[in-house]
């Protein structure tokens, strides 16, 4: 199960994230929430409510986090069908990385900690003696940002440069009331065979699909060729110097891993990778270095 | 319960009626006010009116007739002492106290009651000397549940059943009283949970999986570090909990090779052990830890304990399982459990409705010895852990990496809110606040709830007052505020606070109780429990001499005298868990609570407090000796 964390302070959009990506889903997601009275979904999507689970009839679930991470994270792995991707949303104060420490547990994976920034609010908030610290450590831990209330925001590129001192690395997406893309934020769809090409509102996608291993080299010269705009890319891949485990391969801003899947029975063939980047600026040969092994 | 409280006819009543009705209950109220109960008009009436009738009433009609008027026909315990303290100003010291049933319906000389219905005299305590019950308004009855498991701590502790732990002061005592309890389980499979590990103290090498597997290799082991953000595991326990080089959770340590050492830290890395935290989760839940709790606070003269957010109210059983033991003849103190706002989403219809269940379970859900009203906060962390929000300029060491400030628990912003709505529902809200900062953001929630709902006589209280200053003192005082101050910190961790978390000029003002009591605020001193060991006279000890453990005298102007003292840890502890209309002093009316001492607290030398043993206590007019199962 892959594990995506929201952070972000009070106000910047988590809940609004949750509503949007549980109504968007194209999978199974379990979203574990603390403020639980803010979920608001569609009756038409809403099939059953309980004093802490809503159940989706898309599948998905949303559980309180009131009695704690443990309880929650062992309620959902026991559900059937069981979900295939957890999503958390840590508290407006809590600290995203140490919740992302959960995302490690047994049979879990973490995706990326994706934080949210109320652009209204953003620059007063990081110049406030009380919290100022508070949101700046959650940015700093965060994979993906989303600059959040774009309709209500002209200095967007001030945002970014005060984002940049101390977290330049993160992958920023602006967005209004919490619209991301969710192949921005989960990757894609780990497992499933992914489009040639495709594209979604501002964004467009590119895959790579092979059966040989791919050496370690080809891969970090594929990373440093992407265009800087193409911050996010994910999928499988088999590491030519290990080539019997499967590998998750993900990008996300300037930061990226491999890692060892952790369901490998159900694990594709060979390679599928992932690019997403701004309409226009993935190239049809974006995955060259990759082919030159092939 | 008070009587009072129930009668509605005072709204229309007459002053006539009104004197008549106080001069009924004047044995049984306080000449404290009566704070139960939010300030609608009607209670407004009942609370405050008729006390104030009740003060000028007493200090015209004779005594013997108060009492007389609260007399029945039950039998009469008369319990005489080498010398009573009552904490009443105007009759401060006695000989003899009456008691039909629960309460006391005399405070005097032996002779004096002799007359009584069925009097009785019992010699018991003849050469004790009795106090009102001490009260600790701070602990958690997690202590109870940690004494299901064998204790590794530095410092010497009592268990509930008097049992004395020596300290472990070293590796190897660690690792003989671990060997011990493993020899002593009978399933070889179960786990051994062991708490109170602090290697701050322990000198050498850090303990680690590889000395626990001196204690078993089969047997998976947890040993909970007494600050309750780390936890130590053998290797079996890792085997079992596949916690390998290849785990990438933060927080689990590993040594230059990659391999873990069996150190977890944090939450997220301590819930991977397959039943550690669990199993101390359950035991916090059960009814031996409620029992544990009250039998720790028997065996160091508490009557009165508040079980400051631990038990979560909210959940299904909780209240039916402290009913059940609070209401067993032999459980031995009365319990004010708070009520958490942990289990509030943070919305403001949640709120409400959190604020609704806490003002229900005082107004329906009250026994004689399980109490409510208090609603507690969490808004910072701690100063030894680097928590606390403290203002500039900040911590005086840091460990590497620490982003220069604690942490909020709750966002500032939603704190008046959050105050309000418990304000407006009549409750009294504790608030722990370790840090000066944090105490801020509570104090101006509590000014800004005050100036659009006035109500009088609130109690609210900030819990820990750490680092709180003279000027929050002063704004506490004018708000109608109290505080619980930390005094135990100062002998535990004041070495550490003086060198390495915030200073020595800092930390000499740290749990100031004189400034408190200068500044007017009512205020109480508090162990925290299991966070230290239970035991008020420690705690009173602390706060008059400020002896760090190296033996330094930390802020000699911040130490009170010993009535103030005590004060603390009886009347005013019960003032701000608004129950001082029933305890905290000896009183007509009042219940009989007592602590009883082998010493006289006022006739020792300040540096001997500590020492003084501990008989027991009374609690409803039924002696509970320490010590006994």
């Amino acid at each position: 199960m892959e594990v995506t964390v929201i952070g972000g302070y009070l106000g910047a959009g988590k809940t609004t994230l949750v509503n949007h990506l549980l109504s968007q889903a194209t999978e199974v997601i379990a979203v574990l929430i603390n403020d639980f009275g803010e979920i608001n979904i569609d009756d038409k999507l809403v099939d059953s409510v309980d004093e802490n689970t809503i159940t989706l009839t898309n599948g998905c679930i949303c559980c309180s986090l009131a009695d704690g991470y443990s309880k929650a994270l062992d309620d959902v792995a026991k559900r059937n069908p069981r979900p295939t991707r957890l999503v958390i949303e840590a508290s407006g104060v809590a600290d995203p990385a140490a919740v992302a420490a959960y995302g490690h547990a047994p049979g879990m994976a973490l995706n990326a900690v994706a934080v949210v920034a109320d652009g209204v609010n953003l620059i007063e908030q990081l110049a406030d003696p009380l919290v100022g610290q508070t949101v700046r450590s959650q940015l700093a831990a965060a994979d993906l940002i989303l600059l959040n209330k774009q309709d209500l925001v002209s200095e967007t590129e001030t945002l970014r440069a005060e984002l940049e001192k101390f977290n330049g690395d993160a992958l920023m997406v602006e967005c209004i009331h919490s619209q991301i893309d969710l192949d921005l934020l989960f990757g894609s769809e780990v497992n499933k065979a992914p489009k040639a090409f495709g594209v979604t509102g501002e964004y467009e996608s590119r895959s790579h699909t092979s059966m040989q291993p791919i050496p370690r080299d080809a891969l970090v010269e594929l990373i440093e060729l992407l265009p800087t705009q193409v911050q996010r890319a994910k999928g499988i891949v088999r590491v030519a110097e290990d080539p019997h485990i499967p590998m998750v391969f993900q990008l996300v801003g300037r930061r990226w891993e491999l890692r060892a899947l952790a369901d490998r029975k159900n694990a594709p063939e060979g390679n599928q990778l992932v690019v997403i980047g701004p309409k226009g600026t993935v190239p049809p040969d974006w995955d060259r270095t990759l082919n030159a092994e092939d | 319960m008070i009587p009072l409280s129930s009668g509605s006819s005072s709204q229309t009543a007459t002053l006539a009626e009104e004197v008549e009705m106080c001069k009924l209950f004047a044995a049984r109220v306080s000449l404290g006010n009566s704070p139960r109960g939010p300030s609608e008009p009607g209670r407004e009436c009942l609370g405050s009116l008729p006390c104030r009738l009740i003060q000028r009433l007493c200090s015209r009609v004779d005594a013997r007739t108060i009492k007389l008027v609260s007399m029945t026909d039950a039998p009469t315990q008369i319990f005489t002492a080498k010398k009573v303290h009552t904490m009443d100003p105007n009759e401060p010291f006695a000989t003899a106290v009456a008691v039909q049933g629960d309460r006391i319906v005399g405070v005097g000389h032996r002779d004096d009651f002799l007359h009584f219905p069925q009097a009785e005299v019992d010699e018991r305590f003849g050469e004790k000397v009795l106090l009102p019950g001490f009260v600790e308004a701070h602990s958690h009855v997690m202590s109870g549940a940690l004494w299901e498991f064998p204790y590794v701590g530095f410092y010497e502790r009592t268990d509930p059943k008097g049992q004395v732990w020596s300290g472990c002061q070293d590796v190897d005592s660690v690792l003989q009283r671990l060997t011990q309890c493993d020899q002593e389980m009978v399933d070889p499979d179960q786990t051994l949970v062991a708490w109170g590990l602090d290697p701050i103290f322990l000198q050498g090498e850090r303990l680690v999986a590889k000395h626990l597997d001196q204690v078993s290799t089969k047997r998976p082991i947890f040993v909970f570090h007494a600050s309750g953000h780390l936890a130590t595991v053998n290797s079996e326990m890792m085997r079992q909990s596949g916690i390998d080089q290849h785990t990438p959770t933060p927080g689990v340590a590993k040594d230059d090779s990659g391999t873990p050492n069996g150190e977890l830290q944090e939450p997220a890395a301590m819930s991977l052990a397959r039943d550690g935290l669990a199993t101390i989760g359950i035991a916090m839940m059960s009814s031996e830890a409620k029992w544990n709790y009250a039998l720790e606070a028997r065996n160091c003269g508490v009557t009165t304990a508040a079980d400051l957010g631990t038990t979560r109210l909210a959940m299904e059983g909780q209240l039916e399982a402290w009913r059940q033991t609070t209401d067993h003849p032999e459980y031995p103190i009365r319990v004010v459990v708070a009520f958490g706002h942990f289990d509030s989403d943070g919305t403001p219809a949640n709120i409400r409705d959190m604020a609704a269940k806490a003002a229900h379970l005082r107004e329906h859900e009250e026994s004689e010895k399980l109490r409510f009203g208090i609603v507690k906060l969490v808004l910072d962390g701690s100063i030894q852990g680097f928590t606390a929000r403290i203002s500039h300029p900040h911590y005086l060491d840091p460990p590497p990496g620490h982003p220069g400030n604690g942490l909020w628990l709750i966002p500032p912003e939603q704190m008046p809110d959050i105050v309000s709505a418990y304000h407006q529902a009549g409750l009294t809200v504790h608030c722990h606040c370790n840090g000066d900062e944090a105490a801020q953001v509570f104090i101006d929630a509590v000014d800004a709830a005050l100036q659009t709902h006035p109500r009088e006589d609130h109690r609210h209280t900030v819990q820990h007052c750490q680092l709180t200053t003279e000027q929050q003192y002063k704004k506490m005082s004018q708000l109608g505020m109290n505080a619980n101050i930390f005094a135990n910190h100062i002998f535990y961790w004041g070495d550490q606070h003086a060198t390495i978390t915030v200073g020595r000029q800092r930390a000499e003002k740290m749990d100031g109780c004189a400034t408190a009591e200068r500044e007017g605020v009512k205020f109480s001193i508090h162990s925290d429990a299991p966070i230290t060991p239970m035991g008020q006279l420690h705690t009173v000890w602390c706060a008059v001499n400020r002896l760090t453990a190296s033996g330094d005298i930390l802020g000699p102007d911040e130490r009170i005298g010993i009535h103030k003292a005590l004060q603390a840890c009886t009347i005013d502890a019960a003032h701000q868990l608004l129950m001082d209309n029933e305890i905290g002093s000896l009183e007509n009316g009042k219940l009989a609570d007592f602590t009883v001492l082998d010493n006289d607290p006022y006739e020792v030398e300040p540096e001997e407090l500590k020492n003084i043993q501990v008989w027991g206590t009374v609690v409803g007019g039924v002696p509970f000796q320490a010590g006994s199962e």
